[in-house]
């Protein structure tokens, strides 16, 4: 294991990064952070300086897809950079130790590091039937957490599902699995960077935060950073002309589609999503759902699993009324009856004023004629 | 030619033999409902657009949706402020207006509830007379307060997710938090359905009212004035005056036909 004195410029060195690919970084870093340029100089000598704090990796109820995200970015080299930044001592896809070996690393940096190294959790973590669903060397996912985050100096929980339970949580949530801020209350310097994946862009931010100003960046009421989740989807969307305009795709693949309407008709949920994904983008700033065609699911948003689907529509299945129906049809139905009724009320009211008028005409005496006679 | 009154068959008169008028709908009362009408019908308009943009528009300059979205923004702040005057003048109004004549609180009310009931539920031939609304009515005006108040709420939480105002989001930010985004504008969505179907029905029952208890309850929402039979006028009169209230008579105004400018002695009787 690297031996965490060892510091970034060596480190740096070792992996054969130039000082113009470092600086490179920083400025994306300092872009990513929404910093002015004044900041670049002082991300690069701070993180120059930086003693490679040391980091651990947890993953429990996960499809390691954040892990995976993290990887895949290579171009600024997020990856090199993180992996150089900190001295990453546990990362059961990345190490190479395995089994005791590797559970003993974990152990030895909470035994000797504790309050100074960095904990980021991945997955959720089941609580349900005493937390049987994820055990790791024969540890349930909620005891290593406990363990283990309580005595990192800082706690990153990145992905929906170490934030708020995303796809594990989701109902029926048989697990009974939670984020980590509910698994283990009370975590002192919690991060949540919510996304499914996480953007390891911000990740990366988040970390150089952190090692430039030893304090986490400002954070929304979901403890996320508003850097990343300040901003409407909607409002930073290249399609969004298209949207005030009123052109909109209808179906997939229309002409519409393949002009780059707008995808509010086919369910987007950019409106009510807060990301900077349009911005910071996938695969090295490629891309992103939207601009690919395809809606926003709100990847990012507080349990979004339950809350914004259905994703290919507007709006939510009304409960009690089965998947198929739309909030259309029982608007448009609940008006229908109203008007069925008053119908119904109108022909009451008619009858009844045509048997009133009877009853009446029946009640009055004839005329008495004969005394006219 | 003009004909004079005298020549109009005593059938037609109006307000027929014997009728007082009493100014029953004052103009905040009035100015509230048709600014509220005209808003309903121009926020269902736009806000349907926004939930299933249903026309595309052409040209290159084309600004449909962000057209719908101003009016629809103007609109619902005209709606909230006419909401606001008309819960204001529920506390300041005359007796018609109060807040009690939404939900039945005294006995008589709960009585007349129940009177009208069987009206509508055809138990009865003829309707229950009014000066104010029926108990029925008044509770069912409550019910579009309540979706008024869910509208002006929902709305108001959603937009603050557009606008991102910490003011706004100071005092309405606990609704998102209560309930997803998402659920709001379901709610949103769902609940102007029911405003519809408050619409449909309000128009047949003041047609309903205006004929069968021929107090011209339908032109009272544009003049503010109703009419009523003398006695029935006495009748209210002691229930006031039972109750130190004094407003009735200030409102009783000199009408053409059954002549009566309140105060003390009772009302001519006829002509
Ligand atoms: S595609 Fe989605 S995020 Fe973009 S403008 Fe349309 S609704 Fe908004």
């Amino acid at each position: 294991m690297t031996a965490p004195t060892c510091g970034v410029p060596a480190a740096l060195q070792v992996r054969g990064v130039s000082r113009r690919e470092f600086v490179r970084f920083c400025s994306s870093m300092a872009a990513t952070l929404a910093l002015p340029p004044k900041y670049l100089g002082v991300i690069a000598s701070a993180l120059a300086k930086a003693d490679r704090p040391i980091l651990v990796w947890l993953e429990f109820q996960d499809c390691a897809g954040n892990s995976e995200s993290m990887l895949r970015s290579s171009n600024p080299p997020v990856t090199e950079f993180v992996l150089d930044l900190l001295s990453w001592e546990y990362h059961e896809l990345l190490m190479a130790g395995a089994g005791k070996q590797a559970e003993d690393a974990l152990e030895r940096v909470v035994r000797e590091h504790a309050g100074q190294y960095i904990a980021v959790v991945e997955g959720a973590i089941p609580t349900a039937d005493g937390g049987v669903y994820c055990t790791i060397g024969g540890k349930t996912a909620l005891d290593i957490a406990k363990h283990v985050c309580s005595n990192a100096v800082a706690n990153i929980a990145v992905g929906a599902c170490a934030w708020d339970g995303g796809l594990v949580r989701s109902n029926p949530n048989p697990t009974g699995a939670l984020g980590l801020q509910d698994a283990v209350p009370g975590l002192k310097n919690l991060i949540n960077l919510g996304g499914c994946p996480h953007n390891p862009a911000n990740t990366a931010a988040v970390l150089v935060h952190y090692l430039t100003f030893h304090e986490l960046p400002a954070l929304d009421e979901y403890r996320r950073p508003l850097f990343a989740y300040g901003d409407i989807i909607h409002d930073q969307c290249e399609r969004r002309a298209h949207y005030d305009a009123g052109r909109f795709v209808e179906e997939w693949g229309d002409e519409g589609h393949r002009k780059g309407y707008c995808l509010y008709k086919m369910g987007c949920k950019g409106p009510e999503a807060t990301y900077n994904c349009p911005t910071v983008r996938w695969n090295d700033g490629t891309s992103w759902p939207v601009k690919a065609g395809h809606g926003c699911i709100a990847c990012a948003s507080h349990r979004f699993w339950d809350t914004k689907s259905p994703f290919y529509r507007r709006l939510p299945s009304v409960p009690g009324f089965g998947v198929d129906v739309t909030a259309d049809q029982i608007g448009w139905g609940i008006t229908g009856l109203a008007v069925t009724a008053m119908a119904a009320q109108v022909v009451g009211d008619i009858v009844r004023d045509k048997v009133k008028a009877r009853k009446e005409n029946a009640e009055t005496p004839e005329p008495p004629q004969s005394r006219q006679a | 030619m003009k004909k004079s009154p005298t020549h109009v068959p005593p059938e037609w008169q109006w307000p027929a033999h014997g009728q007082v008028r009493i100014y029953v709908w004052q103009w905040p009362v009035r100015a509230a409902h048709w600014i509220i009408f005209v808003t309903i019908i121009s926020l269902s308009f736009t806000g349907y657009y926004m939930h299933s943009p249903f026309v595309t528009p052409h040209g290159k300059t084309a600004y449909l949706m962000g057209t719908m979205r101003f009016v629809h923004l103007l609109s619902g702040f005209v709606f909230l402020a006419a909401v606001l005057v008309r819960i204001i003048w529920m506390f300041i109004g005359n007796r018609w207006s109060r807040w009690d004549q939404f939900i039945p609180t005294t006995k008589a009310r709960i009585k007349d509830f129940l009177a009208t009931g069987r009206y509508y539920g055809y138990m009865s031939w003829a309707p229950p007379r009014h000066i104010g609304h029926n108990a029925i009515a008044g509770f069912s005006y409550a019910a579009v307060y309540g979706m008024a108040v869910v509208e002006i709420l929902t709305g108001l939480a959603l937009l603050s997710n557009v606008l991102g105002n910490r003011t706004l989001a100071f005092f309405i930010g606990w609704l998102p938090r209560l309930i997803d985004l998402q659920w709001l504008r379901e709610i949103h969505f769902l609940v102007m359905f029911g405003l519809w179907s408050f619409f449909v029905y309000h128009v047949y029952m003041a047609m309903l009212v205006s004929v069968e208890e021929e107090n011209g309850v339908m032109e009272s929402i544009f003049t503010g004035y109703k009419f009523l039979s003398e006695s029935e006028l006495r009748q209210a009169k002691t229930e006031v005056d039972g109750t130190g209230n004094q407003q009735l008579v200030d409102h009783v105004h000199r009408s053409e036909c059954g002549e009566y400018h309140g105060g003390d002695s009772p009302p001519a009787s006829g002509m």
